[in-house]
């Protein structure tokens, strides 16, 4: 197997074995492709440009760099701009591993012949990379033969792998593309990962629906410093995507000027939901209820609920329905109904045979660790939230109670660095 | 409401500032910790007024590097470590972080014996508080508690401002000291040499380097924002150093002049006397143990953090031991390894103090090279790299640093002078 790491420098030498210069860098191309193809060899002679040598003029790279032609013959090659050069940009960086969802560091690159044409297949990003590089790779291959271990190889296929580069991100779509399929919470730990002028980069290439779900899985000052890359029209329009109440504490965390200016640009019904909320404190239920909850009203049958809620606006926007809450004219809370018990009910009966009439409930300014108790006394998943007439304002579910018992992953952590 | 608002508000700016000045005066204040007492201690205590210049001296190498170090966090947000992979590959990173790792090793001893010379000025066993402390740095470290306990040690630290007051208090000849602190003195011997290289070794480190870039880089601080940054390192350095100095006077105006050059924890003490009188033991203990165990708490995790960020291994505190398992062997090693020093039988624990400053030192040339040439070179920091001041200064700081160690090493062939 050939790695990159053992053609850094390495002397190239024509068809009748003159020396043309020194290997400075390996430049692909095509990068859609999974396994893309060497466009050229960047020399370096003397001169203080680097001389260019197509791929088709190399007839070998191993254990010498060798051309097809003399050096006379050698044709003038102007690279066309979207080749990756090896050495300078991938070799020693830190790339994302899509299949492992991680950012590793690349310790080296492998290329293998592929149907006449040089490749880019893999990257290696085990210590036995790093030991060759050291030149220890072959000392401790035989140390591990003798203790009969086979060293593990920690080679990632580069179909599998997206390289960062933030200086030129265009170039790199295929890139951003392979991470933006990740899960969110997955695209969160890699912002997390990289240094944060590379995380931006990310973030812009990133859709509207993508960045708001990631969004909701990083912490709050990370948040903040995110929001403030984009533009505000971008920004209001992530701030819509986000769930109420992740959207409100994010809010809260903004200087007023900004927040306000943010609510003003995000359209009406969103702003006016995120706005009751920015007016709780963020420990107590208001401050992490959300608004968006499936409603319907009295009088249905079972199918007329179902059929209600497949229509409703408000049960669409409901990111996880878990109860089925019942309310009159004025938004009174009447009842609720779990998903299961409504899905299993025959569905001529009426709604109200099968509802809890005396739901548990709690009002905003109930606090935090109340919530929580409350929910992990009754076993629920989400928890009405209501005012003192009993008008229902919106639901806490069960991850955001229990945040005040158990913090997230994120919350746990320190400063990035230490 | 309102009113609560208001106070988020404030309270949230004031964060802010904190947040903003933290890197510097967390880096200054390191420059205090046990190692520093010690080191300005022993100056002071055997040489007397003579190390003043070389405050002086240190303060303006220490803006240098630590502005350099700042800028390059501002520029490419990235950490020491990662740039130096980048630009020099696996070679001369495996070369630096070994550097890295063997300077904060010794200084990490040298948190742990000033942790146990503070406990035994309490009259408790090393035995009993070293291993304690080693538990305490890591419940805190690894149950996410650290900011807050980073802002309750730096409030410890300030016990280190007893060295001010009680400068003052013993009226020390101050004509006699501000002439030392403008005319240099050198002396050829070998103990003369060391504790220079001891001091240096304090105030400008590796680990200085690393944590000041990682910290800037963490904030995301903005190119525009840099002012307030250098402001921070400006105000950071000049403040550890005047602490400094006066541990020198303190020490020079109560041990020096009776003949006393310091060589145990309750020697060094007794520089407190003029203001604490017969409390002088407790104060300079409590003043010694937030010192040491803030550094023992940021100095393992930030170096273990670089280095494994140099190499690509799985890092951070929100990472379990097994996807993790080179982070916290290492750091477990360090700790360890530290703890298993201090309490070898018999082991002098103010030489354990001091002597890893030295190492410190002779090891911030490499460092500084590559710095050097990664802050020179524009596609690394674009339109940012140095002025021709700023490499005059720390060419020669590094060049300095180097003759000052040649010397040391040469000078037990050296006539005394």
């Amino acid at each position: 197997m050939l790695y990159v790491s053992q053609l850094q420098g390495k002397q190239v030498w024509d068809a009748w074995g003159q020396a043309v210069g020194y290997c400075k860098d390996i430049l692909v191309g095509d990068m859609e492709q999974p396994f893309p193809p060497l466009r050229a060899l960047a020399l370096r002679n003397g001169g203080s440009a680097p001389e260019f040598v197509a791929a088709e003029q190399v007839s070998g790279l191993y254990p010498s760099i060798i051309l097809t032609v003399p050096r006379a013959e050698v044709k003038a090659f102007s690279p066309r701009g979207d080749e990756l050069w090896l050495l300078d940009r991938v070799l020693d960086r830190q790339i994302v591993d899509t299949d492992g969802r991680r950012v590793v560091r690349v310790n080296d690159l492998q290329i293998a012949r592929v149907r006449d044409r040089f490749c880019l297949t893999g990257v290696d990003v085990g210590g036995l990379g790093l030991l060759r590089r050291l030149g220890l790779g072959r000392l401790v291959c035989s140390v591990l033969r003798l203790a009969r271990c086979s060293p593990s190889e920690g080679v990632i296929p580069w179909e599998d792998v997206a390289p960062l580069h933030r200086e030129d991100p265009i170039r790199l779509r295929v890139s951003w593309n392979r991470i933006s399929q990740l899960p969110p919470a997955d695209i969160a730990a890699i912002l997390y990962e990289l240094d944060r002028k590379t995380g931006q980069a990310l973030i812009t290439s990133l859709d509207n629906e993508t960045l708001a779900d990631a969004m909701e899985e990083i912490p709050a000052d990370m948040q903040v410093a995110v929001l403030s890359q984009l533009k505000p029209e971008r920004a209001a329009d992530v701030l819509e995507s986000m769930a109420p109440d992740e959207a409100a504490d994010l809010l809260a965390d903004l200087p007023s000027q900004t927040s306000e200016q943010l609510l003003d640009l995000m359209e009406d019904e969103d702003s006016e939901d995120v706005r009751l909320l920015l007016d709780y404190p963020e420990d107590t239920a208001g401050g992490i209820m959300t608004t968006e909850y499936a409603a319907v009203p009295i009088g249905l049958t079972v199918g007329e609920t179902l059929n209600h809620l497949r229509r409703s606006d408000e049960a669409q926007d409901d990111e996880a329905i878990y109860y089925v809450y019942v309310v009159d004219d004025e938004r009174h809370l009447r009842g609720v109904i779990s998903l299961r018990d409504l899905i299993m009910a025959p569905s001529d009966v009426p709604l109200d045979d099968q509802i809890h009439h005396h739901p548990v409930t709690v009002r905003p300014l109930t606090p935090q660790r109340q919530v929580a108790y409350l929910v992990a006394k009754y076993n629920l998943l989400a928890l009405p939230v209501v005012n003192e007439n009993g008008v229902m304002l919106g639901i806490v579910t069960v991850d955001d109670a229990l945040d005040a018992v158990l913090p997230t992953a994120w919350k746990k952590r320190l400063p990035r660095f230490f | 409401m309102r009113v609560g608002q208001i106070i988020r508000t404030v309270g949230r700016r004031l964060w802010f500032f904190l947040a903003i000045l933290g890197p510097g005066l967390i880096t200054a204040s390191a420059d205090n910790d046990a190692a520093g007492i010690a080191t300005y201690s022993l100056a002071g205590s055997t040489y007397g007024y003579q190390f003043l210049w070389l405050i002086v001296a240190v303060t303006f190498g220490e803006v240098v590097v630590q502005e350099m170090a700042a800028r390059m966090g501002v520029i490419t947000g990235k950490g020491t470590a990662d740039l130096i992979r980048e630009r020099f590959g696996v070679r001369v990173t495996a070369f630096a972080m070994l550097c890295l790792l063997v300077a904060n090793l010794g200084t990490t001893v040298a948190q742990f014996a000033g942790v146990a010379a503070a406990g035994e000025l309490f009259g408790v066993s090393r035995y009993i508080t070293v291993p304690l402390a080693a538990l305490l740095v890591g419940v805190v470290v690894l149950r996410g508690t650290y900011r807050i306990v980073e802002k309750a040690l730096l409030v410890l630290c300030a016990a280190s401002l007893s060295y001010v007051v009680s400068a003052f208090m013993v009226r020390p000849p101050w004509g006699e000291v501000l002439r030392q602190a403008v005319t240099p003195s050198l002396r050829m011997d070998t103990t003369f040499i060391l504790a220079v290289l001891a001091t240096i070794g304090t105030t400008m480190t590796p680990w200085g380097i690393v944590y000041m870039q990682a910290s800037v880089a963490d904030k995301g601080v903005s190119t525009e924002e840099y002012g307030r940054v250098r402001l921070d390192v400006i105000t950071g350095a000049v403040w550890g150093n005047i602490v400094s100095a006066f541990i020198i006077i303190c020490t020079a105006a109560t041990l020096f002049v009776h003949g006393i050059a310091v060589s145990t924890a309750e020697q060094a003490a007794v520089a407190l006397e003029p203001l604490a009188g017969v409390w002088a033991r407790e104060l300079f203990a409590v003043g010694l143990l937030g010192a040491s165990l803030l550094a023992a708490s940021v100095l393992p995790l930030s170096t273990t953090y670089a280095v494994c960020e140099a190499f690509g291994w799985e890092r951070g505190l929100n990472r379990s031991g097994r996807e993790a398992p080179i982070f916290y062997g290492l750091y477990t090693g360090m700790i360890g390894l530290s703890v298993l020093v201090v309490l070898i039988p018999g082991i002098p624990l103010f030489p354990i103090m001091w002597l890893p400053q030295v190492l410190n030192a002779i090891l911030l040339p490499v460092v500084l090279v590559l710095v050097l040439r990664l802050i020179n070179n524009p596609r690394v920091m674009g339109t940012r790299t140095n002025s021709r001041l700023q490499n005059v200064l720390a060419w020669a700081l590094t060049v300095m640093i180097s003759l000052i160690t040649l010397i040391l090493f040469i000078s037990p062939l050296l006539p005394k002078i």
